[in-house]
């Protein structure tokens, strides 16, 4: 299999992950959704599902307006709209997090809405600077576990948890070795198609993805020519809707690095095959970089962006807000003083996933790349 | 504080404390005296119980509401990229902080903040800007969603109960002084007491007439929001209590004339409209006499056991539970208070109370049978209040109402 064929394969299921998850549960997989923040994949994967993270759609909406008023972030309602509407038989189940007040009433709305054999709510610590968060997590993830063997019907073992560590750990280096490499060798591998790797790993089983991505790894070449692409930091929560990483591709720029959620975020870390498996998926949660609606630790939200421009020194940084995020919405005029008063150039791009009209977002980004290659010309 | 004196009402007695608690925050620093900024659903027992000032941003920005000060305040920290989607409450003391404008000269600064996620999520970010702004401490006191599952209550309120030891050792930090946890239970026992003396105000809206109205009750929870734990509390609900009694349901008087509905209100109230509202209902007979939000602050404390009784009360509020065991906090109001009415305010402001409204308006209109009124607009920025709007959908309402009693008449 050739390079393009991979990556046709794995962006087929990026873009449309609802053929592949039907064919999964012909062979028999039940599909269990989880809204994005921090469900423990493993942990359902473990118990014998097929875990999938609903990332919303970028069809209208249609059904969920009458549940959820037009000031509720677009992400919400995008998400409801999908199993209300578009794919309202694709999942057995669902594990829902709550990191805010829209993601906590939409719990409500979708438990009393959505028909579904199985639904847990997935009480995340909207903390994480103090010891109670760790242990609240730890017996949250305990008791997620149980509710999963009572779905299957047998017990999620400490073996299959480890097992499925070893999984997922995988997936996530292969990903954090394509990234280095992206970022070794500009050009290789564009932002479209990193992104589209890593929001793959949201739907696949590992076992089908772990092959697809070592094939598309060996691929890789070194170029010894570096193309002359403007290097930048992609912040937010999720780049929604995706073409928007087209528009950076086309406008010649390279991704070096992001803080977001749908990003490294997902890869940054490993589960420890050792030991309590809990402990092991708790410590990951705390290792997490920083997300909007947990209260971390002190000036962290800032520090952690602050600290990857230092690292991976890019022209400029693009913020991606999720319309009506109200958390983004609390932070961004902070972070855009702590990126002044550092000189970065940063955008901020409001997004709606049912945006269709992309001109002038795409308008914004060509100015501001062409800003950013004036600088570099004349600094 | 200060004591009653006699013949003072409980209005006059409301104004002297609402006075010397503002007078003695403005010099608690002189006193050697901490300040907290607190919401107005959080632990606050323990400031008191550690002699630490509990400061109420909320409370301030109901002020500045009421006189109409929030669309400049607003548009003032919108030139700083503050977005005007934003709660109500916040927007006008972001806004305060910057032109430093307000109705009493202000609040001073914090030196602590403790935000509690059992009202919203809205309030830690929106401390989490004062944190930065004032580089002090912020506490954010996490209450998971109460869910009705037995087990996973008994584990939110054991996290919730190590947060309260967490927040008693950030305090001991504050201020170098150890904790006191008798002194705790005798501000438990004040805010027990204040708790059942307010919600006994609260449910006179059974009496028909009923002697209150929510106005009332909007106007008369300020005293448990940032003064209980305090005896000035009890006396002051004692007072109050005391005063509707001989005044009003002795004589059988209610607050309106010809009272024809009594109306549920679902959310917080349109600050800088109520008044009106209030005399518009009157006009057509009609009164709202409660809601959730009022009885926020019906506490059940049992103060031999404060820790675990703090963490059952804060965790358990009603915005911070399912949307069927809030629809049964609502309907026993409407049996309690005979309710004949549902006004749903879906207020822009406030997330946390208003996102699936229309789960609960499905359950309460199938539980009682009455029709409800949903309507959106804000309760705190009148930009986002449109008068003729919202007193045709009103009027439209209460004709609703009158044709489905002539039928219910007319069938009998």
């Amino acid at each position: 299999m050739g390079k393009e064929k991979i990556l046709k394969d794995i962006q087929d299921i990026a873009t449309d992950p609802f053929a592949y998850i039907k064919a999964k549960k012909v062979a028999g997989k039940k599909a269990i959704g989880s809204p994005l923040a921090d469900v423990p994949a493993e942990m359902v994967h473990a118990a014998g599902f097929l875990p999938v993270t609903i990332l919303g759609t970028n069809e209208p909406i249609v059904k969920a307006g009458a549940h959820l008023p037009d000031n509720a972030c677009s992400l919400a309602r995008s998400n409801l709209e999908l199993v209300l509407n578009y794919r309202k038989d694709t999942f057995d189940g669902f594990v829902f997090p709550q990191v805010c007040d829209t993601t906590q009433h939409l719990s409500d709305i979708w438990r009393m809405t959505i028909p579904a054999d199985f639904f847990a709510s997935f009480l995340i610590p909207r903390q994480v600077d103090r010891k109670s968060a760790k242990t609240w997590f730890y017996r949250e993830t305990l008791r997620l576990r149980e509710q999963l063997s009572g779905f299957a019907g047998a017990p999620v073992t400490d073996a299959a948890l480890r097992e499925s560590f070893r999984f997922y750990n995988e997936v996530r280096a292969l990903l954090r070795e394509l990234y280095g490499h992206k970022r070794a060798f500009p050009g290789t591998i564009s932002n479209r198609e990193m992104f589209d790797l890593i929001r793959a790993s949201l739907f696949m089983d590992p076992a089908d993805l772990i092959p697809l991505l070592k094939a598309f790894k060996k691929e890789m070449t070194e170029e010894k020519e570096e193309k002359r692409l403007l290097p930048v930091v992609l912040s937010g929560i999720a780049v929604e809707p995706m073409q928007l990483l087209n528009i950076l591709d086309d406008l010649g720029v390279n991704v070096v690095g992001d803080e977001l959620i749908v990003g490294s975020r997902m890869i940054e870390n490993d589960v420890s095959e050792n030991g309590d498996p809990v402990e092991a998926l708790t410590a990951r949660h705390f290792a997490k970089s920083p997300y909007s609606p947990i209260r971390d630790r002190g000036t962290r939200l800032y520090d952690h962006l602050v600290t990857l421009v230092e690292q991976t020194r890019p022209a400029g940084v693009i913020y991606f807000h999720i319309k009506f995020c109200e958390s983004q919405d609390y932070d961004l005029p902070d972070l855009k003083q702590v990126m002044r008063e550092k000189e970065m150039p940063m955008i901020v791009l409001d997004t709606e996933y049912q945006s269709v009209t992309r001109a002038q977002t795409k308008t914004r980004l060509e100015a501001f790349v062409e800003s950013l290659y004036g600088e570099r010309e004349n600094g | 504080m200060a004591d009653v004196k006699p013949g003072m009402t409980a209005k006059d007695y409301s104004r002297q404390l609402t006075k010397a608690y503002y007078e003695g925050a403005k010099h608690a620093r002189e006193n050697g005296k901490f300040i907290a900024y607190t919401t107005a659903v959080s632990p606050a027992e323990l400031f008191y119980a550690h002699d630490v000032i509990p400061i109420y941003p909320e409370n301030h920005s109901v002020m500045m509401i009421t006189h109409r000060m929030t669309a400049e305040l607003s548009e003032s920290i919108e030139r700083k990229g503050y977005t005007s989607h934003l709660c109500a409450y916040a927007r006008s003391d972001l806004g305060f902080r910057e032109l430093h404008k307000s109705p009493i000269g202000g609040i001073p600064d914090p030196d602590f903040l403790l935000a509690c996620n059992a009202q919203c999520f809205t309030l830690t970010k929106w401390f989490e800007v004062l944190a930065r702004r004032y580089n002090v401490p912020l506490f954010v006191f996490d209450t998971p969603q109460f869910i009705r599952d037995k087990k996973a209550r008994e584990e939110i309120i054991t996290y919730v109960e190590e947060q309260i030891y967490e927040m008693i050792e950030s305090l001991e930090t504050l201020t170098g002084k150890k904790f006191d946890f008798d002194r705790l239970k005798e501000v438990l026992e004040y805010s027990r007491q204040a708790s059942i003396l307010y919600k006994t105000y609260l449910d006179m809206a059974s009496y028909k007439p009923s002697p209150i109205s929510i106005f009332d009750a909007l106007i008369n929870m300020a005293i448990t929001v940032y003064l209980r734990g305090t005896p000035e509390a009890v006396q002051f609900y004692r007072l109050l209590v005391d005063e509707v009694m001989e005044n009003k349901v002795k004589k059988g008087i209610g607050v309106i004339e010809n009272e024809k509905y009594r109306l549920y209100w679902e959310n917080l109230p349109i600050w800088f409209k109520f008044k009106d509202h209030f005399n518009f209902l009157a006009s057509y007979g009609a009164v709202i006499l409660s809601s959730l939000y009022v009885h926020a602050w019906s506490y059940d404390f049992d103060p031999s056991n404060p820790v675990r009784t703090l963490a059952e009360n804060y965790a358990s509020v009603f915005s911070n539970v399912e949307m069927e065991e809030r629809a049964q906090m609502a309907l026993d109001l409407f049996n309690r208070y005979s309710l004949n009415g549902n006004f749903m305010f879906l207020n822009r402001s406030c997330k946390a109370v208003s996102f699936a409204i229309h789960e609960l308006r499905d359950i309460i209109t199938e539980k009682t049978g009455i029709p409800a009124l949903v309507f959106e607009s804000d309760m705190g920025d009148p930009r986002f209040y449109s008068e003729s709007q919202i007193r045709t959908r009103l009027e439209a309402y209460l004709e609703t109402l009158d044709q489905l009693a002539f039928e219910k008449m007319r069938q009998f």
